[in-house]
């Protein structure tokens, strides 16, 4: 009698307990599509020029040679997508190497990924090695990868995760001073391409190379998709995974390719993007209360997205790095405050 | 004679396990052999393996020597995810993630029953809903694991590997943090699901108390070899004389 009491009454709490979840992720989820939809939208019709929504969609459906038509189609249009996929893709870079090195404080930046696309792009452009986009993006994935292993290497010496954020943080050092003799020994012309590069900016991204940006994000997301059940059971180490049966080696494998891949690829064709990556996991989480990967994944991307696209709204002459800092050290600070990052 | 009747679950031949300093202590190569509806105390003194035994038995480590059978199979060749639907090995030191719920933690147990996206089906998530109440822990079902006391960890830890119903489970140490009730009320319960479900249990315990009670039978492993006893024998064979033998000068 009294098993099924303790049976019946913990299922009824949780038919409550999970139809409370279920809205909230439903409303968490329609409500952030709905906002990227807005945006998407106001991404369209502001700029330097303003054009009418009624212009934006006769532009869309039936484009002409008109002003309006070819603003949106080789500006706006790309910008649009660059942010869409820049957003997603870091965020979600960030929240798998967060999982994954056990840390809320990992993210593409601080473990020195996206410095290694940096050193990637610089190499590239100031000294000479490879050409053209495919070039500089193929030289930034490089890079990041480089990075990747070397921190990876440090995590199969050492167990401590806190010891990885500082061979990442180190490395990015490292490199940042190769960036610099690089620069010592560059012609003004590349340079200021280069340093044009490390401002960060969705602008850049041209129609006719944007696909091998959204091919290499989907291939990103899928390597980081396949991988969710390793996910959900990394937060509790290598060992547990191990013992749910995962093939831990190569599901890390898997995501850490992913989530250089991802990273490497919107630094190349974006720049350097700050704090995406390591403040927009946190913001899911907020939303979505829960650290399940199968709804923080696809929450962290449309988080991303968003803030992306907001922060694209502001004007050419306002750094985005800036726009993001005002945004993600609020959050970071707030994830130190509340004591989670010692807990980790 | 009737435990020899009962299938085995867990099986080692000519075994000789360690790991690090471990490597050296353990010696002479044993055979073991866990039947269902039974509970085996593993003792001995810290550092002398016992760690390492039930991560070999787990998979988590190669054997030095000897070979370990699950089901009559060399575990070796069992797939990932069926091995890990049919043996658990459960630790208490594990880190937990700040964030994670019970719920959400005894949910994993469901993992090696899942698809490529990781989903629970109604079944899975009746499972889990039953392993908290077995374990008692479905009133805090919601709140994050990191903010319990460590005996409500110890048997939410217990209610994932419930969850994932296992024919060996493999403790190490579960009424480390327990207090003296609780350790009682714990393993009364390792017994009734022993023989409730047809498990083979293996416990690593300091308590030789609770190992005479409630175990059906005690392994030891002291001065690099192992040995076996039913339980209620092993004092008389001189399995735990090792326990009074610290000499502290």
């Amino acid at each position: 009698m009294s098993l099924l009491k303790k049976i019946i009454l913990p299922l009824n709490l949780m038919l409550i307990v999970l139809e409370v979840r279920l809205r909230r992720l439903l409303i968490g989820f329609v409500a952030l599509v709905v906002l990227i939809f807005l945006l998407c939208v106001a991404t369209l019709c502001f700029g330097a020029v303003n054009i009418p929504f009624s212009s934006v969609v006769q532009a869309l459906f039936s484009p002409g040679a008109d002003v309006s038509s070819n603003i949106l189609w080789n500006l706006r249009i790309p910008k649009m997508i660059a942010a869409v996929l820049a957003g997603a893709s870091l965020s979600v870079s960030g929240l798998a190497l967060q999982t994954v090195f056990r840390n809320p404080l990992a993210g593409p930046f601080v473990l020195g990924i996206s410095s290694g696309a940096s050193l990637g792009v610089a190499l590239a452009l100031l000294a000479g090695i490879g050409f053209g986009s495919v070039g500089v993006l193929g030289s930034a994935a490089l890079g990041a990868l480089l990075v990747t292993s070397i921190v990876m290497f440090a995590a199969s010496r050492f167990a401590q995760t806190g010891v990885l954020l500082i061979v990442g943080l180190l490395t990015g050092y490292f490199i940042e001073s190769i960036v610099s003799i690089l620069i010592a020994g560059s012609s003004s012309e590349s340079l200021r391409v280069y340093v044009a590069w490390g401002m960060g900016s969705f602008g850049r991204v041209t129609l006719g190379d944007i696909w091998i940006f959204a091919v290499s994000v989907a291939v990103g997301l899928a390597l980081i998709g396949v991988s969710l059940r390793y996910l959900n059971a990394a937060l509790l180490g290598d060992d547990f995974a191990h013992g749910l049966g995962l093939n831990v080696k190569r599901s890390k494998i898997c995501v850490l390719l992913g989530a250089s891949l991802l990273a490497g690829t919107t630094t190349a064709f974006c720049g350097p993007v700050a704090f995406i990556g390591i403040a927009v996991p946190h913001l899911a989480y907020l939303l979505f209360k829960t650290t399940n990967h199968r709804v923080l994944l696809p929450g962290a991307a449309l988080c991303g997205t968003s803030l992306a696209l907001l922060a694209g709204l502001f004007p050419a002459s306002v750094p985005l790095n800036a726009v993001l800092s005002l945004v993600g050290v609020p959050v970071i600070m707030w994830v130190l405050v509340r004591g989670s990052g010692s807990r980790m | 004679m009737n435990e020899m009747n009962k299938t085995a679950l867990l099986e080692c031949n000519d075994l000789l396990v360690g790991y690090g300093s471990a490597l050296e202590t353990m010696k002479i190569p044993f055979d073991f052999s866990l039947s269902s509806g039974t509970v085996v105390a593993l003792m001995g003194e810290n550092g002398c393996g016992k760690s390492s035994l039930l991560k070999t038995f787990a998979g988590l480590l190669s054997p030095v020597a000897g070979k370990v059978l699950l089901n009559g199979k060399p575990l070796v060749q069992w797939a990932p995810r069926e091995r890990a639907q049919s043996i658990s090995l459960v630790r208490m030191s594990s880190a937990v993630p700040p964030r994670m719920s019970v719920r959400e933690f005894v949910r994993l147990g469901r993992s090696p029953y899942s698809g490529i996206f990781d989903s629970r089906t109604a079944e899975d998530n009746r499972i889990v809903e039953e392993s908290m109440a077995l374990l008692d822990v479905a009133v805090f079902a919601e709140r994050p694991i990191a903010e319990l006391s460590d005996g409500e960890r110890s048997r939410v830890f217990l209610a994932e590997a419930v969850a994932q119903q296992v024919k060996v489970l493999l403790l190490d140490e579960p009424n480390a943090f327990l207090d003296i009730p609780r350790s009682h009320a714990l393993f009364r319960l390792l017994k009734k699901i022993a023989v409730d479900r047809g498990m083979g249990i293996i416990v690593s315990t300091h308590s030789v108390e609770y190992a005479e009670r409630y175990c059906d039978r005690i392994m030891v492993v002291n001065g690099g070899s192992v040995h076996v006893a039913v339980a209620s024998e092993a004092r008389k064979n001189g399995l735990l004389d090792w326990t009074e033998a610290f000499d502290a000068e």
